[in-house]
């Protein structure tokens, strides 16, 4: 990662645990304040405990960089306002948060793709989401009505963990692909993974069979249009189907028009 | 339920899992090999891996040929998870 990794901690032993991340130990507050005013473009701080967090609340904000902070113990109320006063994104374990185990956690933040991989999450049972959170520490709202399966076990939200180093979402019995999630909800993950995994086939055709594929769709449930006209849209013999047809097509797939070429 | 295929110890032991999570992205009908924060599609129709990046090259060749001869139970499972996308598929979709 290009980004400075900074811990704050008075001893060496957490810090070792993220030696691949290459990182600063900052022990006084001095040397906090410090680093914070020469990386306040964009680094990303770590705290593995709570004496090393009053040296954060303490700091003479400046300039508004993209400071990221992931504290590895309990914090709660105000103190989380405080910290995002100088921190653009603040991950910690409050409120039924989850984080990966550390060592999986150090694997995830050294991943050059670790925005694609989850490093913790909470629930929001009010608004039936999960809340996770990515290797680049930016939160990813999730509805829980998306984790089901056709006959598959029912997702047990009061049993969520991230497993496989950030790569899947367990919800009891239940398993999600973070990639699939990524697919889902983010448009710039879909961009990127299309970019990589469809590289041959950027038509509206290809977009559009795996959107339906990704939607348990066949060829027969487009409603007004014909199995063989999809078929044809699919496999590139017409290049773009009329506005209408894109309409229905959109409609029947649960996204907007414009979006069925993003897939 | 997920599934996940049981391993020889050895490459079990090394982190490595075969997995069919219960949601993936659908297309085409494959397995995923996790590697701590790699993974690699595999698929199912055509027994190949599906992306370049990262290499294939890092799966073990053993892992890769238990993959392989496990593919009869592997395609029967997907079948069953996914039945909206079966490995078969129907002519069109090749």
């Amino acid at each position: 990662m290009n980004d400075a990794v900074l811990i704050v901690d008075h001893e060496e032993t957490a810090a070792r645990r993220f030696e691949a991340l290459n990182p600063k130990l900052l022990r006084s507050a001095e040397e906090v304040q410090v680093a914070f005013d020469e990386n306040w473009r964009q680094a990303l701080w770590i705290v593995p405990r709570l004496s090393g967090m009053s040296r954060l609340t303490t700091l003479r904000g400046g300039r508004r960089g993209d400071q990221r902070l992931l504290f590895l113990g309990h914090l709660e109320g105000i103190r989380r306002e405080v910290l995002h006063a100088n921190f653009r994104f603040v991950v910690a374990l409050a409120d039924g948060m989850k984080l990966l185990p550390i060592d999986e956690l150090a694997e995830v933040l050294a991943a050059p793709h670790r925005e694609d991989l989850f490093i913790g999450g909470a629930l929001d049972t009010i608004d039936r989401a999960l809340v996770l959170y990515r290797g680049n520490l930016e939160p990813l709202v999730v509805p829980l009505s998306w984790f089901s399966s056709a006959g598959g076990p029912r997702p047990d939200p009061a049993r969520f963990e991230i497993v496989d180093s950030g790569q899947t979402v367990r919800l009891g019995e239940f398993e999600a692909a973070s990639d699939a999630i990524l697919y889902e909800f983010d448009v710039d993950a879909r961009r990127r993974s299309k970019q990589k995994s469809i590289r041959e086939d950027q038509s509206f055709g290809g977009s559009l069979r795996r959107l339906r594929k990704q939607r348990g769709l066949r060829r027969e449930d487009f409603d007004g249009i014909s199995a063989k006209e999809i078929a044809r849209l699919e496999r590139g013999e017409v290049s773009r189907p009329h506005a209408d047809t894109l309409e229905r097509i959109a409609k029947a797939l649960g996204v907007r028009p414009d979006e069925v070429e993003t897939y | 339920m997920a599934f996940s295929l049981p391993l020889p110890a050895h490459l079990a032991a090394q982190r490595w899992k075969v997995k069919i999570r219960d949601r993936e992205r659908l297309e085409p009908p494959h397995v995923t090999v996790l590697h701590g924060t790699k993974a690699w599609r595999l698929d199912l129709r055509r027994g190949e891996f599906m992306d370049s990046t990262p290499s294939p090259n890092e799966v073990p060749t053993e892992l890769i040929d238990f993959v392989l001869e496990s593919l009869p139970a592997l395609r029967a499972r997907w079948d069953e998870m996914y039945p909206s996308n079966p490995v078969q598929g129907d002519a069109d979709d090749e």
